[in-house]
């Protein structure tokens, strides 16, 4: 009987939790509050937290430099967080919470395609413009949505790169075996290698992929080894990367060309593999190689960013980081360029945004993705991650053809 | 055999009352009216609430094969799943009405379950649970590989526009309401006192005259059903379905969570504990960003340790403390 | 005809680690009726106790297989004698939940202790091979699943012929009659469940060789362990290892399914779970305790 009014005091306060929301900070004061779910945990932790210290980065440079100036008045910057876990569905309430309980004036996005497609659809239910940088697959921008941008360019091209650099090379390499995990990230990636090889003349004789979730891929490798091919592509997150690297090694199948879509950038991927990893080309957004000069306002180059982001953060950035700098940016160039907050003016002006910066150019195209900037390549060589394509931007030439297993 | 004699030798072997506790029964009722307001008052919060009466929904859907007949499902994300498809596929023809939705998905995963049913169902135990779980792995694999079903790209459904978005809300809300009351018939009804007969000794039913097989497959089915409904409101709520999302672990694994927290094979129990896991969940969140997850593994443990028999037993508990910590006994090896 | 014979040593190599992985969840399940949900978990701890070794003290991962297995098998006798016993003749679905939230809250303790980091065991002899008829066999695949087949009999003998292996299968039969005999069946459950720990940890161990680590690397192999112990048969020892043995080939066989009907191209390496659970499934119909597996479930 004691637990009657006990239950029903329970249920109040447990209405009482709910109903209370986060005090929301004034965006109307003198900060502009964007939003964001990142996943700080589950399986993409680790990606989260590099999107987390990018945004933060800029963040603090910002403050530090007098914030942003909006028509007459200036404003600090802050950034709201909640984790979504690495799940699609969590990331969009919590997006919807940040816009109609805690009132951000702006969303910057999560980490990965699949959280990004479903913020998207939420900001552009709420009219509310976000910039992404960690949400490459091209589904994102097949829907028509005016409100979401991405800094980063799309997945297809990921492993383009790659294979132009097979082609320039005196034999050109001409077999192209790909592999890919099932989600639609990487999808998008074999598809746009698969569609470049066939339009350049070369031949794609294995074309195949692999549950998410595989604890083993040697028969894929086996029939990889079957066909012989130049160039091997793997589609897929580092997990896989390091899969079939290994899976390759073991069942003795060489190739001139070993290209992954995501690992080499990663340092996990040499730490695990040692010697194994040299001479693996990856795709990537940026490296601190590239030779852009930004505008005034923030870090010019690359290697200025690289060298205070690496005091802060005590690791060199890779890509996810300068590129949810980037995103930060974005917004940075378009508020000002339209002198106000109101988020259809923002809107319109991050549409017409045309700016270089460290990271490259941050345009969109009529989509909302950046089609402007190219994928660099970089390579793994004795140890060292370098930048080897496109030509204009390389620091080191391409090591090929990469030696047989036997004979490193 | 007529319902007067079956359920009087069930009264008689010690059964009855399935209803389970009246106090909770009417505190969720109570909560689901309350819920009917969230969209006018807390509108930061609609789509949360939205999944969690989908949860709801699935809760109840699992309660009756898990919780009343005694056949635990690892797999009955697979009518949700299927649920999900059945809207999108319909929005992929132009045809983007609510009523269809369900009653597509209805009918689709009761005879989908009806089906699967007769091979499955005779296994028993741990063997029917694995392989309910295979079929939900099997199905997954197979629609995720068909371009029909949209690949792992996925299929975009049709939604209204941001004014009228709540409808999706509502529909959910109807759903979970639809499903509480369609537990709370069964309960009461001949159908219930089966289910229940072949949990506690599918043997002695049979004796009884209770065809084990026909009723083990309408339990299936109804549980099939309110799945997926669950999944076509979630679908045309999400705006998009793809394998990943349609067969999510979570829809899995949460209503199961939730169902034995509350208390399995009562009626208020799916409801309680998808509201309270929910609520923690939501909570720890708010409070600890980066440390939520494990906290929330913690309370799990500590809950099933205190409340071995689910939430709903404590409510309107009699003896207090003493009855409590007798039960903490009951269980220990 | 070669890429078949290829396909076969490939699954049966596989099949080696998803043997280990399910002998430890197959146990616990057949004897103490606990459906393990924090197994993953513990393949995991498994897998980063042999990285600790092996990135600080450079001990090879084989030699760490005993120390995986004792501080496994330490924490799960721990886990289970002061948290798991409270509830351990509760319903399935009562210990069910409780791993539940264990597994979460291992898997998080993990994360704060190791960060989400992918980590890698890459020894000196990782990728070597050799090749016979025409077949690539690599040697840490190979000893893996020479170290599986040890185990297996190694259990099967303790089991069988031990006080305390007899002890175990006596409780598994009928506790009430164990107890009259004498059986002290609370040790007997922590040390089932420490064995299921500790198997676990062991199978993390060979895992770490092929596989990378982070901290929810678990779950896959949770999910295969799942589908392995019911159709090798539960609580069997022989039955964990042919149901991995077989689960492997059909893996590997089914990703050479390659058909195109009509626009619509079906490859079996993405149906490879499909294919796997249509076995399972027409096992189950034809014997269902599964493969090896007694007819008292």
């Amino acid at each position: 009987m004691i637990l009657r009014p006990t239950a029903a005091l329970g249920v109040l306060a447990l209405c009482a939790t709910l109903a209370a929301p986060s005090v929301p900070v004034s965006a109307a004061g003198d900060t502009i509050l964007f939003g964001s779910a990142v996943s700080l945990t589950g399986s993409l932790t680790k990606e989260g937290h590099l999107t987390q210290e990018g945004y933060e980065f800029w963040k603090t440079y910002t403050n530090a430099h007098g914030g942003i100036k909006v028509g007459g008045k200036t404003y600090k910057v802050d950034i709201k967080y909640y984790d979504d876990e690495s799940k699609p569905a969590s990331a969009a309430s919590l997006a919807e919470r940040l816009i109609d309980q805690d009132h951000v004036n702006f969303i910057l996005g999560p980490y990965g395609s699949g959280t990004a497609f479903t913020v998207a659809q939420m900001v552009e239910r709420k009219k509310i413009p976000m910039v992404e940088g960690n949400g490459a697959a091209e589904k994102i921008f097949s829907q028509g949505f005016r409100y979401t941008f991405a800094v980063l360019s799309p997945a297809k091209r990921y492993l383009e790169g790659v294979l132009d650099i097979g082609k320039h090379q005196k034999p050109a390499a001409q077999t192209v075996a790909i592999t890919a995990a099932s989600d639609s990230f990487s999808q998008e990636v074999a598809q746009g290698a698969s569609e470049w090889a066939t339009a350049h003349g070369m031949k794609v004789v294995y074309n195949n992929k692999y549950p998410d979730t595989a604890t083993d891929v040697s028969s894929i490798i086996s029939a990889v080894k079957a066909t012989n091919p130049d160039i091997i592509l793997n589609a897929g997150h580092l997990q896989d990367a390091l899969l079939v690297h290994k899976g390759l090694k073991e069942q003795n199948v060489s190739a001139k060309i070993y290209g992954y879509s995501v690992g080499p950038d990663t340092p996990d991927f040499t730490n695990s593999l040692g010697k194994d990893a040299n001479d693996v080309l990856g795709g990537a957004q940026w490296s601190d190689a590239v030779k852009y000069h930004g505008d005034a306002g923030f870090y010019n180059s690359a290697k200025a960013y690289a060298k205070a982001f690496e005091d802060a953060y005590h690791h060199r950035p890779d890509y996810h980081n300068a590129e949810s700098t980037a995103a930060c940016l974005a917004f940075q160039y378009a508020i000002q360029a339209a002198g106000s907050l109101d988020t259809e003016k923002v809107r319109d002006a991050l549409a017409k945004l045309d700016k270089t910066t460290f990271f490259g150019i941050l345009k969109f195209d009529s989509r909302g993705i950046n089609v402007f900037k190219p994928m660099v390549v970089n390579q793994i060589q004795n140890g060292r991650l370098v930048t080897v394509y496109p030509p204009g931007l390389a620091e080191a030439k391409v090591k090929y053809p990469a030696p047989p297993w036997g004979q490193r | 055999m007529p319902v007067a004699s079956t359920g009087a030798a069930l009264r008689r072997i010690g059964l009855g009352g399935i209803t389970g506790n009246r106090t909770a029964l009417f505190i969720a009722l109570g909560l689901m009216v309350l819920l009917l307001l969230v969209p006018m008052v807390l509108p930061g919060y609609q789509t949360l609430f939205r999944t969690t009466l989908v949860f709801v929904a699935l809760a109840y859907g699992w309660n009756i094969i898990g919780g009343y007949t005694g056949y635990v499902s690892f797999g009955n994300m697979v009518f949700f799943g299927l649920g999900t498809y059945c809207a999108a596929l319909l929005s992929a023809r132009g045809v983007d009405n609510l009523f269809a939705d369900v009653a597509l998905a209805v009918i689709v995963n009761a005879a989908f379950a009806a089906i699967i049913g007769f091979p499955v169902l005779r296994l028993k135990g741990h063997y029917f649970g694995i392989a309910t779980l295979g079929t939900a792995l099997a199905v997954t694999d197979i629609v995720g590989n068909l371009d029909v079903f949209g690949g792992t790209g996925g299929l975009a459904l049709k939604q209204v526009d941001e004014a009228h978005f709540s409808i999706y809300y509502y529909a959910a809300w109807l759903v979970a309401a639809g499903a509480i009351a369609i537990t709370f018939l069964v309960a009461r009804s001949k159908l219930g006192y089966a289910f229940v007969a072949i949990r506690e000794n599918e043997d002695a039913a049979a004796v009884l005259g209770i065809s084990a097989t026909k009723y083990k497959i309408i339990a299936w089915a109804i549980s099939a059903a309110i799945a997926g409904a669950a999944g076509a409101v979630y679908a045309r709520g999400n705006g998009f379905v793809d394998p990943s999302i349609a067969f999510a672990e979570d829809f899995n694994v949460y209503p199961i969570v939730m169902t034995i927290l509350g208390g399995t094979g009562t009626v208020a129990g799916p409801f309680v504990g998808a509201l309270i896991l929910s609520a923690v969940n939501e909570t720890l969140g708010h409070t600890f960003l980066k440390l939520h997850s494990l906290f929330f593994g913690a309370v799990i443990v500590l809950v099933v340790l205190l409340l071995p028999r689910g939430l709903v037993w404590l409510i309107g508990l009699r003896g207090g403390m003493r009855t409590w910590l007798k039960s903490l006994e009951q269980y220990k090896a | 005809m070669h890429l078949l014979a290829q396909d076969l040593v490939n699954g049966i190599l596989a099949g080696g680690i998803l043997a280990v992985v399910a002998l430890g969840f197959s146990l616990v399940w057949g004897i103490m009726n606990i459906i393990n949900l924090a197994h993953g978990a513990f393949i995991m701890l498994g897998a980063y106790v042999t990285w600790q070794l092996f990135t600080s003290f450079h001990l090879d991962p084989f030699l760490s297989l005993p120390v995986s297995f004792v501080v496994l098998f330490a924490l799960g006798y721990l886990i289970q004698r002061h948290l798991i016993n409270w509830v351990a003749r509760a319903p399935v679905l009562t210990t069910f939940l409780i791993t539940f939230g264990l597994s979460l809250l291992i898997v998080n303790v993990a994360l704060l202790i190791w960060t989400g980091d992918t980590r890698g065991v890459t020894t000196a002899y990782s990728g070597s091979n050799f090749t016979v008829a025409g077949i690539t066999v690599p040697w840490a695949k190979l000893y893996t699943l020479l170290a599986a087949l040890i185990i297996t009999a190694v259990l099967y003998v303790w089991l069988h012929r031990s006080k305390t292996g007899r002890a175990i299968r006596a409780t598994s039969m009928d506790i009430g009659a164990a107890q009259l005999a004498g059986v002290r069946v609370t040790q007997i459950f922590a040390i089932v469940y420490g064995l299921g720990a500790g198997l676990a940890g062991v199978a993390g161990t060979l895992i770490s060789l092929s596989y990378s680590l982070n901290p929810s690397m678990g779950q896959p192999f949770l999910i295969k362990g799942f589908v392995v112990c019911v159709l090798g048969g539960l609580g069997s020892v022989e039955g964990a290892l042919v149901g991995g043995l077989v689960y492997g080939i059909v893996e590997a066989f089914a990703s050479q399914i390659d058909l195109t009907i009509g626009t619509q191209h079906i490859s079996g390496t993405g149906l490879q779970d499909a294919v796997a659970l249509v076995v399972l499934l027409i096992v189950l119909m034809v014997r269902p305790t599964g493969i090896m597996g007694r007819a008292t479930a």
